[in-house]
């Protein structure tokens, strides 16, 4: 599993002058260890040692700097970049396709200015979420991020990916969060978005990484909004008759101006497995947290509505269950040992569309050959409507077949009912066949001229977002 | 052979995990190399023992490239597994190969011709009672730490025997270089030497020793008839007795909690409620407790790469600066070693500080 002799010497060479030896690696170790992100199904293969692509090399710069003079060298020299955070992407983003050497930013992880007064801080893109939320933890505040790979994936991945997390519904996702950032270009140039509250300059500069895979440019770093940890929380839940009940509660809840920081409601599989002494019912559960007036009332708003139509109250049990085990993906491997597949798909839709859309989901996905279990919560929520996050599970005869059938079923029903096929996973590499059904042909020609615009030389992120992955679909 | 095989599946399922560990391993975080992380460890040792690597050699000099300190056991999402295992078992394979890095084999000669890690020769052997007091390796070499112990063993009305230096020592380096042979021969010597002590209970100074004079001696068949303590764990017990009477301080003191301690041995609680009950002021470094950060452990012979434990010991450095304490505290002996830039001190110096302080 080597690489080595498929990059130009000179390329080697000035790379190696930029970084230092040591930060530049075509040993088979970090080949394996940066070929491969989260992609459930490369998992899968990689069980056996069947692994996407190897990089050609590892490159770890440790500046914006290093990383302009890499981009420069790699661009006179033809040589495609895949950016690597911290490789928690499900859809495949950060695989190093088409001879990519990884440019590794997990040097980059600084926390770097804190502004109580503004409510910012900021800190390397490298830096991982966890480590993110320790530091500002232990000075009394939190990002308010924290989405399930809190743990394991990074600032500049949350940025390119526009990630959301938990108690999004309060704090905003991350594109509500990023007040400035520094990018560096295709062409090597440093772009420079300083943290304001708002500008109006234009269309929005930060807009075109919030989401950019890193195919228009490299996040080094970026100022965030914080907020202090909240003085009183708020844990409630309740079982509703059916999932169109739950999900008009929560519309009312939004439209009466309640903040919830969680809402969550689970589907009867996903509740059983959750809550057992609640049993196959669909369970809705709500955290509210902050300073304490706001946050009394907020509960008592949603505690109102929700017993107007016919919520049955279940404490706090739930939600402390549902704290205790929300980073726990380890069901995914354990049925990987054993042949099975298990994927996460994330959608969004209005609320007029949001029940049906869930009905038609599992349903045209339960279909599929194969498929042994699928299940879904609702997540993220706005006045206007919701992410529906489903899961689904199976041990097939065909593999691939079965993955492609399943996401196909699941895309169709979304773009059926009005919805768009990612909610905050993003694109990557295997998301892309539905891009044109997403966005249509003026959307996706709209983002190609972007791309060619920013990187005539296809340098950044090679067959993720924009350009080749899986062969679009009509 | 059943057994073998369920931990060969945990290892195979850590392969596939999504790496939630590994925002708390030192080495990955002081380093910014994926592949030291906890996941792809795994998933490379798995790649090993199919036969997919061209390149063992380069496999075997990264197992020494971890801190073996246990943050990735502690925050597994599955909670029955500890990773250190395999890398350990790659390890015994490496020193069999021959192929140990240039630091870890030096160390070992060092241990070969002298016992110890630090070519030590001197031997302490003072006192009598079925209390002992075990002078780990680097304990020895600290003339603060033992004068301060000194004076709290003094205070604690309790007849003791105190042994240490030399070839005493638990054989914790021989370990984690995968020499088990020369592993089995130290436990049996320190065995030996613990038996013509002829004490009940052993208070011991540094975690290290500690584990492995209880858990990594019973896993190769070394039994050891008596009780083991830590120092806080006895510090704690005289306060708790009102045998240690002591000034009280409101200076900020930041503790460096020992990763063996914290991960291993579960008892960081111990520490925090002796130097409050000092009077204090406790300051956690960002990572602490159950998200301690390994110091490095350069005697401990844990990271066999000279240029990581420098950059692991340099990142944890930073981070208890962050605190601005007026005093660094921790609870090993090597910690305090490693740690020296900060000026860091035993807790039974802060203590004995304050015992003299009253006087």
């Amino acid at each position: 599993m080597s690489q080595q002799g498929i990059l130009p010497r000179g390329f080697v060479k000035r790379v190696k002058k930029i970084v230092g030896d040591e930060h530049f690696s075509q040993q088979e170790a970090d080949l394996i260890s940066y070929s491969l992100d989260y992609w459930l199904y490369g998992v899968f293969l990689s069980q056996k040692g069947d692994l996407p692509a190897l990089p050609s090399a590892v490159v770890s710069p440790a500046s914006n700097a290093q990383i302009q003079k890499i981009v420069r060298c790699a661009s006179q020299y033809k040589v495609p970049i895949t950016p690597f955070g911290g490789g928690s992407g499900v859809l495949g983003g950060a695989i190093p396709l088409d001879g990519s050497i990884v440019l590794n930013l997990q040097r980059m992880s600084r926390f770097l200015n804190l502004d109580e007064l503004s409510l910012v801080a900021e800190f390397e893109a490298g830096i991982i979420g966890a480590n993110l939320e320790l530091e500002l933890n232990n000075r009394g505040y939190s990002a308010g991020n924290i989405p399930q790979s809190l743990f394991c994936s990074t600032l500049g991945g949350w940025i390119s990916t526009r990630a959301a997390g938990q108690f999004s519904t309060k704090y905003g996702k991350i594109e509500d969060m990023v007040l400035g950032m520094e990018v560096v270009l295709p062409d090597g140039k440093l772009l420079d978005i300083r943290s304001v509250p708002r500008r109006s300059v234009g269309p929005s500069l930060k807009d075109l990484f919030l989401g950019g895979e890193g195919t228009l440019g490299i996040v080094t770093r970026a100022t965030i909004s914080i907020h202090p940890l909240p003085r009183l929380t708020i844990k409630q839940s309740f079982v509703f008759p059916s999932i169109e009940v739950a999900v008009d509660v929560v519309r009312q809840i939004l439209r009466a101006e309640a903040r919830p920081a969680v809402v969550r409601i689970f589907d009867e599989a996903e509740s059983e497995r959750y809550f057992p002494e609640i049993g196959r019912k669909v369970t809705t559960i709500f955290i509210s947290e902050g300073e304490t007036e706001y946050t009394d009332l907020d509960g008592k708003v949603i505690r109102r509505i929700a017993r107007e139509n016919g919520g049955k109250s279940h404490g706090e049990e739930p939600v402390n269950i549902w704290l205790q085990k929300r980073f726990d993906i380890g069901l995914g491997p354990v049925l990987m040992q054993y042949g099975g597949i298990v994927d996460t798909i994330e959608v969004s839709a209005l609320f007029k569309d949001a029940a049906k859309l869930y009905k038609d989901m599992v349903t045209s996905m339960k279909a599929v050959e194969g498929v042994l279990e699928v299940s879904g919560h609702y997540s993220h929520f706005y006045r206007e409507g919701a992410c529906l996050y489903v899961t689904f599970a199976g041990i097939p005869k065909e593999p691939l077949r079965y993955y492609q059938d399943t996401w196909d079923a699941a895309m169709e029903a979304t773009l059926k009912n009005n919805g768009s096929i990612s909610h905050h996973h993003g694109v990557g590499f295997w998301r892309m066949q539905y891009m044109k059904q997403e966005l249509g042909d003026s959307g996706v020609g709209l983002l190609k001229s972007i791309k060619s615009a920013l990187d005539p030389g296809g340098i950044l992120n090679r067959g993720k977002l924009i350009d080749g992955g899986r062969q679009e679909r009509d | 052979m059943a057994e073998d095989k369920k931990e060969t599946e945990k290892l195979a399922r850590c392969a596939m995990c999504a790496d939630m560990c590994k925002y708390n391993c030192p080495t990955y975080l002081a380093m910014g190399r994926e592949t030291l992380s906890p996941q792809k460890i795994a998933r490379l040792i798995v790649y090993n023992e199919k036969g997919l690597l061209e390149d063992e050699d380069g496999f075997l000099d990264l197992m020494f490239q971890s801190a073996m300190c246990g943050a990735c056991s502690r925050h597994c999402i599955y909670g029955d597994y500890d990773l250190r295992k395999f890398i350990h078992k790659a390890r015994v394979k490496a020193f069999s190969n021959g192929v140990i890095p240039e630091d870890v084999r030096k160390r070992v000669e060092t241990f070969k011709k002298f016992g110890n890690p630090n070519g030590e020769r001197g031997v302490i052997d003072k006192g009598s009672g079925d209390y002992g007091y075990f002078i780990s390796c680097s304990s020895y070499k600290d003339e603060d730490l033992l004068k301060a112990m000194d004076t709290v063993l003094s205070k604690s009305r309790r007849r003791i025997r105190q042994f240490g230096g030399g070839d005493i020592c638990c054989g914790a380096p021989l370990y984690y270089a995968g020499d088990m042979d020369g592993f089995r021969q130290a436990s049996l010597r320190m065995k030996a030497e613990i038996e013509t002590k002829q004490v009940r209970r052993i208070v011991v100074d540094c975690p290290t020793c500690l584990k492995m004079m209880t858990e990594i001696y019973q896993q190769i068949g070394v039994e050891l008839d008596v009780e083991f303590i830590h120092t806080t764990q006895f510090i704690e017990a005289l306060l708790k007795q009102g045998r240690l009477g002591f000034k009280k301080e409101n200076r900020a003191v930041a503790l460096h909690d020992p990763c063996i301690l914290s991960y291993d041995l579960t008892i960081a609680g111990v520490p925090r409620e002796i130097i409050t009950a000092l009077g204090f002021n406790l300051k956690e470094p960002a990572y602490s407790g159950e998200h301690t950060h390994c110091c490095g452990a350069a005697y401990g012979a844990k990271i066999g790469n000279h240029r990581l434990k420098d950059a692991v010991t340099s990142m944890r450095v930073n981070e208890l600066r962050n605190t601005a304490a007026d005093i660094y505290v921790t609870t090993c002996p090597t910690c305090k070693s490693v740690l020296s830039e900060i000026n860091m001190k035993y807790i039974t110096e802060l203590i004995a500080e304050r015992i003299i302080a009253e006087q």
